[in-house]
């Protein structure tokens, strides 16, 4: 059965109750600076969570849940 | 039904999360139900504090990801101080993940551990991070150095050792042999694969380091191959992993021979899934009158 892609709104919604302390330790994984690298290099980091939520959508196909 | 031993440790479950994916461990227990999940492997912890390598180190590619994070942590010092003691109050059990670049290295970051009054059950020794320019990889692909450091790290603990192999060797078995040999509790299997990404219209490598570790579905039918290789040469209980996104991805890694298993790239997706895997495998065993989980591994045909 072919499920239907989520947008890239409802992926993000699916992560709202992601702790504060959960996005910063993904942040450090990310960037070498964690979240202040994130902050000094906006361009960057919207590209990187562009790919990140495209990538969501896309793995989502995988995860049979 | 799902409980699981490993020596003399019983889990509650066979379903863990994977080094790396799920912070120390403590990031997630507002969001988790941690008692649906057999144990924690906390991100490997060298002795002194690393920020990892330059930017870019994750690509995220088709079906999987590629990453060279760099074993980016907070050193041994900190977290025995800041988050061991977190960690000693979630409500499942936990593994620290070692790594290092020397023998001394490793030694030392299991000393400090030992040296406090930490809950965890063992040590996963990352002997197969693709990373890290001096270390990992070269204890990883070499079946007498990884007798020499597991024989030492042995002696300086009665907790569980696991130790976690690397996909990108000839002869996976032999190394699984070696670190029986040396006195390993368990082995877990499979880290990432090498690998590399690049721009086709501009030429650029999409990780600083050129190189990263492949993981999630991608991998899996390597991970199932190189299981189901450890499992036919050593008596030791295997922690399988390697793409795992599905309850019936958890069934073949326990089918070929595998006694736990670690869920990691889809952590990324959503940390909770974890716990709803360990929903959907106890409905999976009442569905197919399964009374124990270790009945299936190495059940196969």
């Amino acid at each position: 059965m072919t499920k239907v892609t989520k947008s890239k709104i409802e992926v993000i919604w699916s992560m709202r109750k992601w702790p504060k302390e959960y996005i910063k330790w993904r942040l450090v994984t990310a960037y070498p600076n964690g979240w202040k690298f994130a902050l000094s290099h906006p361009i960057i980091f919207v590209k990187d969570l562009w790919k990140f939520l495209t990538w969501c959508q896309m793995i989502d196909n995988d995860i049979e849940i | 039904m799902l409980k699981v031993k490993i020596k003399d440790i019983e889990f509650s479950s066979p379903i863990i999360a994977a080094s790396g994916t799920f912070g120390y461990g403590d990031e997630v227990s507002k969001l988790v139900d941690l008692s649906k999940i057999g144990c924690v492997i906390t991100k490997s912890i060298t002795y002194e504090n690393r920020d990892g390598n330059d930017h870019p180190r994750i690509h995220e590619s088709s079906s999987g990801m590629l990453n060279s994070i760099g074993l980016a942590n907070v050193g041994v010092v900190n977290f025995c101080k800041e988050k061991l003691p977190k960690l000693n109050n979630i409500k499942t059990k936990f593994i620290i993940s070692i790594a290092g670049s020397t023998f001394e290295e490793y030694q030392s970051v299991l000393k400090t551990i030992e040296s406090t009054n930490g809950e965890h059950v063992g040590y996963e020794i990352n002997v197969s991070c693709p990373n890290v320019k001096a270390g990992g990889m070269e204890f990883g692909i070499n079946h007498e150095m990884i007798f020499d450091l597991v024989s030492e790290l042995r002696k300086l603990t009665n907790k569980l050792l696991i130790v976690k192999l690397s996909p990108n060797v000839t002869d996976i078995e032999k190394i699984a042999a070696s670190s029986e040999r040396a006195g390993a509790d368990a082995i877990s299997a499979i880290n990432t694969l090498q690998g590399l990404a690049i721009d086709s219209k501009s030429g650029d490598f999409l990780l600083s380091t050129k190189f990263g570790g492949l993981s999630g579905p991608a991998i899996k039918p390597v991970a199932l191959a190189k299981v189901f290789k450890v499992y036919n040469n050593v008596k030791i209980p295997i922690i399988g992993m390697g793409g795992i996104s599905s309850v019936s991805d958890i069934v073949e890694f326990l089918r070929v021979g595998s006694t736990m298993v670690q869920i990691g790239t889809v952590n990324y997706r959503d940390p909770s899934l974890i716990s709803k895997l360990y929903d959907q495998m106890l409905n999976f065993m009442n569905e197919n009158n399964i009374n124990k989980i270790t009945d299936l591994t190495g059940d196969y045909k």
